[in-house]
């Protein structure tokens, strides 16, 4: 029988590693057909913040309070200010919105054990199947963006999903789009080049958060000119 | 700050002690394995060393497990985790690993103690017997299958943390490998500490042989550490940051260099080489050694756990 284990040894972890290869190659030929632009889907939503018209006036967490129903304690978009910058009288905020980014390749998606984290195939956006989810809250922490909670009263696993179940259902814009005064957020479909979207992303400067970590996600910003420089 | 509550913080002690569980019954079973297959042999079920890693493991696993669930925002769901798979997902493949580990671990534990159960059962129960028999004649597969499913549990402990993008400290390559040594040694203690209080000679070759490897791993441990944090040093921006705060002063920084070097490594070592050149290993000094094992790698997936969620990318 000696020779049988080291054999069955062998064998064990010969296949062990021929998975883990393949699975390895797998992985990485997906990605690579991923980052090559998928042109069939004729509908993505993305978002811009224009953080110059930001005035900080918080009408986007309200609306998305009322219009999906978002317990107090938890909210599913934010505006942090930082500042003030100079000296007074001519002091100015800069405001950045935090909500989910709607990544195309994105980590909650990925550590999600039960699948119940998901891009939704038709509009790119990333929403969560709240039957399917048990609250490991994985997602919560494989978010770079920080942007998940637990829904104190669903107790499953929330954030921004472009109010897809609510005004977009409805043929609207976004709680936060349609509630903001000066006209800083913008949504839209990506591929569509006539679209409002396209149109701000092609005319000026944005960014979007953390890149390097391979997240592409959707939430762009138009960055503050005003303030103060830091290095 | 406060060291238990912060912004960003996710995931709390629980998983901790999940994740130190999960490790210490893959190193009991590691560890079991190693024991019957080099020393023991037939006899194997009558050391108490090998009885307390039979019993230290299914315990510390379910254990584990119950945390887990608890820890749940909907425990009463948990079985969905079981129903859904998602191949992508390090907790998924886990999980499927835990399930078959279970099930190799009770057959393993099923087959070493084949004859002193069928003994006990006196002919009775001829399907218990018959089947205890079956496992015995499959006994080198499970074992087999048993160490690799072991070592991938240890690991897997790790790499659930290390799947964390957005914390440079947890997204570490070599936080497997850290967590599946420390795990491996919090099993060898756990087994020696029940096995001397079973009764088992603490100067039995058990003790001397598990011993014996716990000198290098102890030493290797030591190693990993310093690869882990001066990996995170070199790295500079954030993981730089990570790894400063978790090292410096405070809370943490203490219950590093105390705790996890000192307690948990450091003693444990000198104790080993005293035990090595000194005649005879008596009760209390293979008791103290792995009781500051086991504290030590506690605190070690303690101090990993909240150190690294407290500094994002």
């Amino acid at each position: 029988m000696d020779i049988s284990k080291r054999h069955f040894l062998t064998g064990c972890g010969t296949l062990i590693a021929g998975i883990s290869i393949y699975s390895v190659a797998k992985e990485l030929a997906g990605s690579e057909a991923g980052a090559s632009v998928d042109q069939t889907q004729t509908i993505k939503y993305a978002m811009v913040h224009d953080e110059n018209l930001c005035i900080g006036c918080n009408a986007c967490e309200q609306a998305c309070r009322d219009v999906n129903n978002v317990p107090d304690g938890v909210s599913r978009v934010v505006i942090n200010r930082t500042g003030p910058f100079g000296e007074y009288p001519d002091q100015s905020y800069r405001f950045s919105r935090k909500s989910c980014q709607h990544c195309e390749d994105a980590p909650c998606v990925k550590v999600c054990p039960t699948g119940a984290a998901y891009i939704d195939p038709d509009t790119g956006i990333v929403g969560v199947n709240q039957d399917k989810c048990v609250g490991c809250q994985y997602c919560i922490a494989a978010c770079p963006y920080q942007v998940r909670f637990i829904n104190p009263v669903t107790q499953t696993a929330d954030k921004c999903d472009f109010c897809r179940e609510t005004q977009l259902k409805q043929g609207k814009q976004p709680a936060c789009v349609e509630a903001c005064p000066t006209h800083a957020l913008v949504f839209g479909n990506i591929r569509d080049p006539e679209s409002e979207l396209v149109k701000t992303l092609k005319s000026k400067p944005t960014y979007r958060a953390k890149t390097d970590l391979g997240t592409r996600p959707k939430l762009f910003h138009v960055p503050t000119i005003d303030g103060e420089i830091v290095l | 700050m406060s060291a238990f509550h912060f912004d960003g913080l996710v995931w709390h002690w629980p998983i901790a002690i999940y994740l130190f569980l999960a490790g210490l019954s893959a190193g009991a079973v590691f560890f079991g394995i190693l024991l019957k297959h080099f020393k023991l042999g037939k006899k194997a079920y009558q050391s108490r060393f090998i009885q307390a890693a039979a019993l230290i493991a299914p315990v510390t696993v379910c254990a584990g497990l119950g945390i887990l669930v608890l820890d749940l925002t909907k425990p009463l769901d948990f079985w969905k985790i079981l129903v859904f798979y998602n191949s992508t997902s390090v907790m998924s493949m886990g999980v499927l690993v835990l399930m078959v580990y279970q099930l190799m671990l009770f057959a393993w534990i099923g087959a070493i103690f084949c004859t002193p159960i069928v003994q006990w059962c006196e002919g009775r129960w001829g399907l218990v017997t018959r089947g205890l028999i079956k496992l015995q004649q499959w006994e080198d597969v499970i074992t087999g299958v048993l160490l690799i499913l072991s070592l991938s549990l240890g690991a897997y402990t790790g790499f659930l943390l290390s799947a964390l993008i957005g914390f440079p400290l947890l997204n570490n390559p070599v936080l497997p490998v850290l967590f599946l040594v420390s795990g491996l040694t919090s099993g060898a203690a756990a087994t020696l500490l029940v096995g001397v209080l079973l009764k088992g000679n603490p100067n039995g070759i058990e003790v001397r042989f598990i011993h014996g490897i716990e000198i290098p791993m102890i030493l290797i441990e030591m190693a990993i550490l310093f690869t882990f944090f001066a990996g995170l040093i070199l790295s500079g921006g954030q993981s730089q940051v990570a790894a400063f705060n978790a090292l410096g002063e405070g809370f943490w920084g203490w219950i590093f260099w105390g705790g996890v070097v000192g307690l948990g490594l450091t003693l444990p070592l000198a104790f080993n080489l005293w035990m090595k050149v000194s005649a005879d290993r008596k009760f209390a000094y293979v008791a103290v050694t792995a009781s500051f094992s086991l504290v030590g790698v506690l605190l070690l997936r303690n101090f990993i756990l909240y150190t690294g969620q407290m500094t994002g990318t």
